[in-house]
C-alpha cells in the first residue's frame, strides 16, 4: 500500500526554476495495479523517484505501508522493490550474478537468493540466459534481469518505470502477465508509461499526470464517466488537454 | 535484524567483492592496471641508473677530444696535454654554430698573444667555448678546467723556484674539501630524482582505473540508481569502492616493489647505490600506504561530481602531475629537512622514500608526523567523498 500526499518538487536550473511536480496525490492498494499515465515530461519519473526515496520532496509526504518514508528511509526501501528508469546491468556479470549482488545488498543469505533467483526467472523467462553474462544482452533480457535484480526480496510493493520502454510485443506480453501474477500475489504494483493502450489493458486504477499535476484519477469506466468520453483515448486526451503522448 | 554498523560492514564488503570480481573479469584493464607500473617502474629506474653511471663512467675515463683553436701558439701546452689523455682536433670551421649544434662539447682557444704574454712570464690568455647548460658536456668541461688549472699552478711553482721564491708563497690559502654524504647519499643522487615520483605515482593513481569505473563510469552506465535504491547505506556502497580500489593499488604497489628489488639483484649498479633490503622495502610500503588512500579518495570524490566518465578521467592529466611538484621545488629551491616537510602531502613522501633508499634513519616522531598526517588527510577525503554520495543529484544520470 503506497500513499502520496501532495507532493511537490521543483529544480533549479541556471535561469529559472522548473516546478517538475506539482501536488500530486494518489494511493496504490494492496492487489491492485495502479497506472501513472501521463505525457513525456508530465513528472512521472520524478513522482517515483520521490516515492523511492531517491529525492526528497520539498514538500508532501509518502507513506510505504503507512510508514512515513523520510522517517525511516531504509525501511521503505526494504519493502520497495524498484525498476528505476535507469536500469543499466553489470556488463562483467551474468544475469545470476547481478541478482545475486542485490540480494546481498539486502542482507539476504545465500540459499534465499538462489530459491528467489530460481522463482523469478522462471516467472520472468530468463532461464536461456540467465546464467550468461549481460554485456551484449538484448534490451528485453536486460530489462528481465533488471526486475529480477529489483524483486528478489520479495517486497510487498512494486514499482516500475516505464517497464515496457523498448520491448518487442511479445516480451510486453510477457511482462503483463508477470505483472498480472504479482498483483495476483496480493503486491501492491505501480507503474508508470506514456502508452495510454498499456495502461488500459492492464491497470484496476489510473492515475492521469500531466504538468506535474494529477489530472484526472479512477478505474477505466470511472474516466471515461468523469470526462463524458466513450472512448479511453479520447478521455486521455481531454483530460490531459492535448494530444501529445498518445503517438509514443 | 543485524546492528547497523554489522549491516554497513556487510554491504561495504559486497561492494568491494563485486567491483573487484568485476575488474578481474575486465582483463586488458587489469594487466594495465597491474602490470604496467611493476613492469616499467624497475626498466625506468635500473636502466637510466645503469646507463647514467656507465656514461659518466667512460666520459671520464675516455680520452678527451679537444679541438683547439690557435694550437701553434702554444706547443708546450699541447705537449703536456697529450701526455694527460688528451687527444687533439683540428677546431670546426664555425665555433659557435659547432657547440651550438651539440658537435662538439668543448673548445679551447689559444690567444695570438699567448706566446709574447708567456715569455714576459705575464698571464697568458685561454678561452673555454661550451654551453652550461648543456648536462652532457659538463664533465669534459670540467676535466679541461682541472688539466689547465694543474698545467697553470705547475708553471707558476717552477717559475717562483726559478727566482728562488718557495711556491708556498703564493698559495696563501690551501683548501681541501671534505665530503660528509654518505656512500649510498651519494651513490643514490641521481635516483634521488625519479624513483620518489614512480612509487609515488603508482599509489597515487593505482587504483584510478577501478574507482573511475565504478563511480563516473557506474553512473553513466545507469546502475547507479538502482544501486541507491536498495537499503544499503550510501556510506557503505562507496567506502566499498574505495577499498576495492585501494586493494588493487596496494596489490600493484606490491608488485612494483617487488619487481624493483628483483631488478636491483639483476642489476650491477643500483644494488650498490640503493638500499633494497626486505625491511627498506617494508619501510616503503608503510609510507605510501597514506599515499594509496589519499590517491583513491580524491579521485572518488572527483569522480562523484563529475557529469561523465570523460570528465572524471580529464582529472587524471593534473593528479599525474602533482606528485612531480615537490621534486620540482626540491630542484628549484632546495630545503633542509624541517618537521613541518613530513605533514605536506607528496613532499613528506618524498623525503620519506629518499631518507629509506639512502639508507638514513627515520625518527619516531617523524614517523608520527607522517603518518597521522597522511591518514589524517585521507579521513576527511573520505569523509568528503561518502558527503558526496549523499547528494540527491549524484543517482540521476542523463
Amino acid at each position: 500500500m503506497i500513499q502520496l500526499q501532495d507532493l511537490h518538487k521543483s529544480f533549479t536550473t541556471k535561469k529559472t526554476v522548473v516546478k517538475a511536480v506539482d501536488g500530486v496525490s494518489f494511493e496504490a492498494r494492496d492487489g491492485e495495479i495502479t497506472g501513472l499515465l501521463g505525457p513525456n515530461g508530465a513528472g512521472k519519473t520524478t513522482t517515483l523517484r520521490m516515492l523511492y526515496t531517491l529525492m526528497k520532496p520539498d514538500s508532501g509526504k509518502v507513506l510505504v505501508d503507512g510508514v512515513d518514508v523520510a522517517d525511516d528511509p531504509e525501511s521503505a526501501r526494504r519493502a520497495l522493490g524498484v525498476l528505476p528508469d535507469a536500469r543499466g546491468v553489470y556488463k562483467r556479470l551474468t544475469a545470476r550474478e547481478n541478482i545475486a549482488y542485490f540480494g546481498e545488498l539486502h542482507g539476504l543469505d545465500a540459499a534465499t537468493i538462489a530459491q528467489r533467483t530460481e522463482r523469478l526467472a522462471q516467472a520472468l523467462n530468463m532461464q536461456d540466459f540467465l546464467d550468461r553474462r549481460t554485456e551484449g544482452f538484448s534490451q528485453g533480457q536486460r530489462t528481465k534481469t533488471a526486475i529480477a535484480r529489483a524483486l528478489v526480496h520479495d517486497p510487498r510493493n512494486v514499482i516500475l518505470d516505464e517497464p515496457t520502454n523498448g520491448l518487442d510485443v511479445m516480451t510486453t506480453r510477457g511482462l503483463r502477465e508477470f505483472l498480472k501474477q504479482l498483483r495476483g500475489e496480493g503486491r501492491c504494483v505501480v507503474f508508470s508509461s506514456h502508452i495510454m493502450q498499456e495502461v488500459a489493458a492492464l491497470c484496476d486504477r489510473i492515475v492521469i499526470v500531466a504538468r506535474g499535476q494529477v489530472v484526472a484519477a479512477g478505474t477505466a469506466d470511472e474516466l471515461r464517466a468523469l470526462t463524458g468520453e466513450e472512448n479511453l483515448e479520447d478521455a486521455f486526451v481531454k483530460a490531459i488537454g492535448s494530444e501529445e503522448g498518445l503517438h509514443a | 535484524m543485524k546492528s547497523a554498523p554489522l549491516k554497513s560492514i556487510g554491504a561495504m564488503w559486497t561492494v568491494m567483492r563485486k567491483e573487484l570480481r568485476d575488474i578481474f573479469r575486465d582483463r586488458r584493464t587489469l594487466i594495465l592496471a597491474l602490470g604496467l607500473s611493476p613492469l616499467l617502474t624497475p626498466i625506468l629506474i635500473i636502466g637510466l641508473g645503469t646507463l647514467g653511471e656507465s656514461r659518466a663512467r667512460s666520459q671520464s675515463e675516455k680520452p678527451l677530444e679537444l679541438p683547439v683553436v690557435g694550437r701553434e701558439h702554444a706547443p708546450n701546452l699541447m705537449a703536456w696535454l697529450e701526455g694527460q689523455n688528451v687527444v687533439l682536433k683540428a677546431p670546426p670551421k664555425n665555433i659557435n654554430a659547432a657547440i651550438a649544434n651539440q658537435e662538439e662539447d668543448v673548445i679551447l682557444r689559444v690567444g695570438p698573444d699567448f706566446p709574447t704574454q708567456w715569455r714576459k712570464s705575464l698571464p697568458a690568455p685561454l678561452e673555454i667555448i661550451h654551453d652550461s647548460t648543456r648536462q652532457d658536456a659538463q664533465i669534459p668541461v670540467q676535466r679541461l678546467q682541472t688539466l689547465l688549472a694543474g698545467y697553470g699552478g705547475q708553471t707558476g711553482s717552477l717559475r717562483l723556484l726559478a727566482r728562488g721564491i718557495s711556491p708556498g708563497t703564493a698559495t696563501a690559502i690551501q683548501i681541501r674539501q671534505t665530503d660528509l654524504a654518505t656512500p649510498e647519499a651519494q651513490r643514490g643522487k641521481m635516483l634521488s630524482f625519479i624513483l620518489p615520483y614512480f612509487l609515488i605515482i603508482s599509489a597515487f593513481l593505482g587504483g584510478a582505473s577501478l574507482i573511475l569505473d565504478a563511480t563516473a563510469g557506474e553512473r553513466e552506465r545507469q546502475s547507479l540508481e538502482p544501486l541507491l535504491a536498495t537499503p544499503a547505506p550510501r556510506g557503505a556502497i562507496v567506502s566499498g569502492k574505495i577499498a576495492a580500489a585501494c586493494t588493487l593499488a596496494l596489490v600493484s604497489l606490491l608488485l612494483t616493489l617487488l619487481a624493483f628489488k628483483l631488478g636491483a639483484l639483476l642489476s650491477p649498479t643500483v644494488g650498490r647505490q640503493m638500499e633494497v633490503s626486505f625491511m627498506a622495502i617494508a619501510r616503503l610500503v608503510l609510507i605510501l600506504v597514506p599515499m594509496v588512500f589519499i590517491g583513491t579518495t580524491l579521485l572518488t570524490y572527483l569522480a562523484a561530481s563529475a557529469k561523465s566518465m570523460k570528465e572524471a578521467q580529464s582529472h587524471m592529466t593534473w593528479l599525474m602531475l602533482l606528485p612531480m611538484l615537490p621534486t620540482i621545488v626540491l630542484i628549484v629551491n632546495p630545503v633542509k629537512t624541517q618537521m613541518w616537510q613530513f605533514a605536506v602531502p607528496f613532499l613528506a613522501q618524498n623525503q620519506m622514500i629518499l631518507k629509506v633508499v639512502r639508507g638514513e634513519v627515520i625518527t619516531a616522531q617523524q614517523w608520527a608526523i607522517y603518518l597521522g598526517a597522511g591518514f589524517g588527510l585521507a579521513a576527511i577525503l573520505w569523509f568528503a567523498a561518502t558527503r558526496r554520495y549523499q547528494q540527491e543529484q549524484l543517482a540521476i544520470s542523463g
